[in-house]
């Protein structure tokens, strides 16, 4: 579904994401795992068509920037930048318009239900804490019921509640065939439900590991460690 | 080395470094150090010539009511949360510091002129304006923008010390009111006086002006005293109405510093605001109304259009609920006033009309970009909406198209009925300002596609400058010349030339800039230090 085919981003002489391979599958969980300035959100903006790159990225066989491509697609930024003076129920009914869907009130009724913001309805962007317009950005992604979802540390800022829901959400995403592409430094959020993950170091793929892969004992922790401590070697995928 | 006197001579010596790594910048610095040497040695040579044609009572009442915008601001920010003369480092590394209180608030005092300075760094550039209408020279420019430093740089520290001395307080916050209005009703009452005495609004300004209340008003009053003073050469008065702002400054300070040493938790709240502003701009919020502390009530609800029109609906449904008059807010207002004010000093002559266009251009280069349209740039929901792009971005720009030529019907009318200037000239003015304006947007579009928003935002807009220049030039020639070529209607016939370029150079503009929204980053505000 998610298919990242020799991608490279640089800024001046910098690379900041060399060489990227990458596939997600329908019903897959891809997390992405490495240090700060791995180039994890690059990547992740690059995927999103939010920036140029040099190689290919195809979203179920349609070309990123295409508009069948962003019909399918569904970001949760690092930063959730809302509208200041729009309500939260305002945000959702934009993303409706914006995206000609029909019948949206009740699947965004739940989706406002899912994260307590339902009594938040009437508040504005502006009035809302870093927690909420994370709840909020999350509705607004997942109102068009994306094929592929692209989360950019979508965990950050959000409450005990707000995590559980949402590892919950990626949960069942996974289950109805979603392909789901997730930077993550909270390796134990998603040490339950992962397929692969893609361990980036200086803006290059260092480790693909399938859970497959995982010996006995072994946890995706040990995984990271052993690479991003220089002790891994490069596997393409 | 005294720990605060290496701090200072460090970070200088490290932002003249980083030009070094940043060619971009360094260029920008070149360019702008050069550019106010080109109009110091400009101004030498144009003095002698450079009759004014305005009293320098009139420059003045500009200072004065410009720094006035300033202690309404500093009072604000005073009564809010005072103003902010420390950066998050400061308060995360030197506040606990076995570093004394008192040399700390010297510190932040000594780097608040670099501010002072950077706010007054316009004025450079007004020379040109000062020598024409006033007939002085560049002297008189740094003479302004030493009293407006002097003047921004007591309001900081009034500022602070209003938050200090109010906070958590009510009773206070009023008397602090009651002073600032105190303060400026003397000459709010003389000036109606001379309203009433004269039964019109120029001379009553003038009787004002030239009266020692205004000279005496504090701040405001003493700085633009102290200024013109000084440029016509009363140097006694000059420097007794500077010292009046030095002293003052230097009373307050030691008044914070040794009534309350611990001030810490007074500047907390203004650094931590102002560093909130930074973050919330670094994550992509550019929005300034997501900062604004107005309280809004929310009365209707719902967005209209479908598909790409519900990013227009979205703008009226924000811009509504923003201020009441909708799409023409208080800048909206403040143009119009300043525009029929501003015809109010140029009636009599002919084609005046032309210079407020003129003006009004110049500012509407750097106005474009607090449209909406250009803001959903920084914002991912634009680019991942499932719509044609070109679509898209002519939905996202209506609002200031719409915004644009409702404001210039208005100036210009109103303009043009103050001047008594013939219909068909502020017809085309209307029409060479709205172009323009759709011009800019084009340009801004332009600017992006080719650079692919991979620079710095000061550099983003160095570029927009220049290709506004280059753009406009071929335009601006072929209007001069056909217009000289014709008697009589030369002025029409020049004004049709330069709308219509500037209406089939918008289209290539817009044409040259086609898949701006894939073919560029997603630009990014960077905040620096």
């Amino acid at each position: 579904m998610i298919d990242v085919r020799n991608m490279t981003k640089k800024y001046g002489k910098l690379a900041a994401n060399d060489n990227i391979n990458l596939s997600v599958g329908r019903g897959e969980l891809a997390v992405l795992l490495g240090p700060n300035g791995a180039g994890k959100s690059t990547l992740i903006k690059s995927v999103c068509g939010l920036l140029r790159f040099q190689g290919a990225i195809t979203i179920d066989g349609h070309e990123n920037h295409t508009v069948e491509a962003k019909r399918l697609l569904g970001y949760v930024p690092e930063f959730p930048v809302l509208y200041p003076m729009l309500t939260v129920a305002e945000h959702l009914e934009f993303i409706a318009k914006a995206y000609r869907l029909e019948a949206w009130e009740e699947k965004g009724e739940a989706l406002l239900r899912r994260f307590e913001l339902d009594d938040k309805k009437m508040k504005l962007g502006k009035e809302l804490s870093k927690g909420m317009q994370q709840k909020v950005s999350v509705c607004c992604a997942l109102l068009p019921q994306p094929k592929a979802v692209i989360m950019d540390e979508p965990l950050v800022g959000l409450d005990p509640h707000g995590i559980r829901e949402l590892k919950a959400v990626i949960a069942k995403l996974r289950d109805s065939g979603c392909a789901l592409l997730v930077s993550t430094h909270m390796i134990e959020s998603v040490e339950e439900d992962w397929d692969v993950t893609y361990i980036m170091v200086k803006g290059r793929i260092a480790r693909v590991c399938r859970r497959t892969d995982l010996a006995a004992g072994q946890s995706l922790e040990d995984v990271y460690f052993t690479i991003t401590e220089g002790k891994g070697q490069e596997d393409k995928p | 080395m005294n720990s605060l006197v290496f701090l200072l001579v460090k970070s200088a010596k490290n932002t003249l470094l980083e030009l070094r790594r940043k060619p971009a910048k360094l260029a920008l610095w070149v360019l702008v150090i050069a550019g106010i040497g080109g109009i110091f040695l400009l101004s030498l040579f144009t003095r002698q010539s450079a009759a004014g044609s305005l009293d320098l009572v009139w420059l003045k009442g500009i200072l004065f009511l410009l720094i006035l915008l300033f202690v309404v601001l500093a009072i604000q920010k005073g009564l809010a949360n005072g103003d902010a003369i420390f950066d998050m480092n400061d308060v995360n590394l030197l506040f606990v510091s076995p570093v004394s209180s008192r040399l700390i608030l010297m510190y932040g005092i000594v780097r608040m002129a670099k501010t002072a300075f950077l706010a007054g760094f316009f004025i450079l550039f007004q020379s040109n304006s000062l020598s024409t209408g006033f007939g002085v020279g560049f002297d008189a420019v740094l003479l302004v923008l030493l009293g407006f430093m002097l003047a921004v740089g007591v309001l900081q520290i009034l500022s602070l010390l209003i938050y200090s001395l109010t906070n958590g307080k009510p009773g206070r916050k009023l008397v602090v009111r009651i002073l600032a209005v105190a303060a400026f009703l003397p000459l709010l009452v003389y000036t109606g006086v001379q309203i009433a005495g004269t039964g019109a609004l120029l001379p009553a300004l003038e009787n004002t002006l030239r009266s020692p209340l205004t000279d005496w008003t504090p701040v405001a009053g003493w700085a633009s005293a102290g200024a013109v003073s000084l440029i016509s050469g009363d140097t006694g008065s000059g420097f007794l109405f500077f010292g009046l702002l030095v002293l003052s400054g230097a009373l307050l300070v030691l008044y914070i510093a040794l009534s309350n040493p611990d001030y810490y938790e007074d500047v907390l709240v203004a650094t931590e605001t102002a560093f909130e502003r930074k973050r919330v701009l670094a994550e992509g919020q550019i929005n300034p109304e997501a900062s604004s502390a107005k309280k809004v009530k929310v009365v209707k609800t719902g967005i209209g259009g479908l598909g790409p029109s519900a990013i227009f609906y979205k703008h009226l449904r924000e811009s509504f609920r923003a201020n009441r008059l909708g799409l023409w807010g208080v800048s909206s207002v403040i143009l119009v006033l300043g525009a029929a004010l501003f015809s109010l000093f140029q009636r009599g002559g002919d084609g005046r009309i032309l210079i407020l266009l003129q003006i009004l251009m110049w500012m509407q280069i750097f106005m474009i970009g607090t449209g909406r349209g250009l803001k959903e740039l920084y914002i991912h929901y634009l680019y991942l909406i499932p719509e044609s792009s070109f679509q898209k971005i002519v939905w996202s720009n209506l609002e200031i198209v719409f915004k644009v030529l409702v404001e210039s019907l208005v100036v210009f009318g109103i303009a043009g009925l103050i001047m008594e200037e013939p219909l068909w000239l502020v017809a085309e003015a209307i029409a060479v300002y709205t172009l323009f304006s759709f011009l800019l947007l084009g340009i801004n579009y332009l600017s992006l596609r080719w650079t692919g928003a991979d620079i710095s935002a000061g550099l983003l807009v160095f570029i927009y400058t220049i290709a506004v220049i280059v753009i406009m030039l071929p335009g601006l020639i072929a209007a001069t010349v056909l217009g000289s070529m014709v008697e009589g209607t030369g002025v029409l016939i020049g004004l049709g030339v330069l709308a219509l370029w500037e209406l089939l150079a918008a289209v290539g503009c817009f044409a040259l800039s086609k898949g701006v929204l894939h073919n560029s980053d997603m630009p990014v505000l960077r905040t620096g230090k």
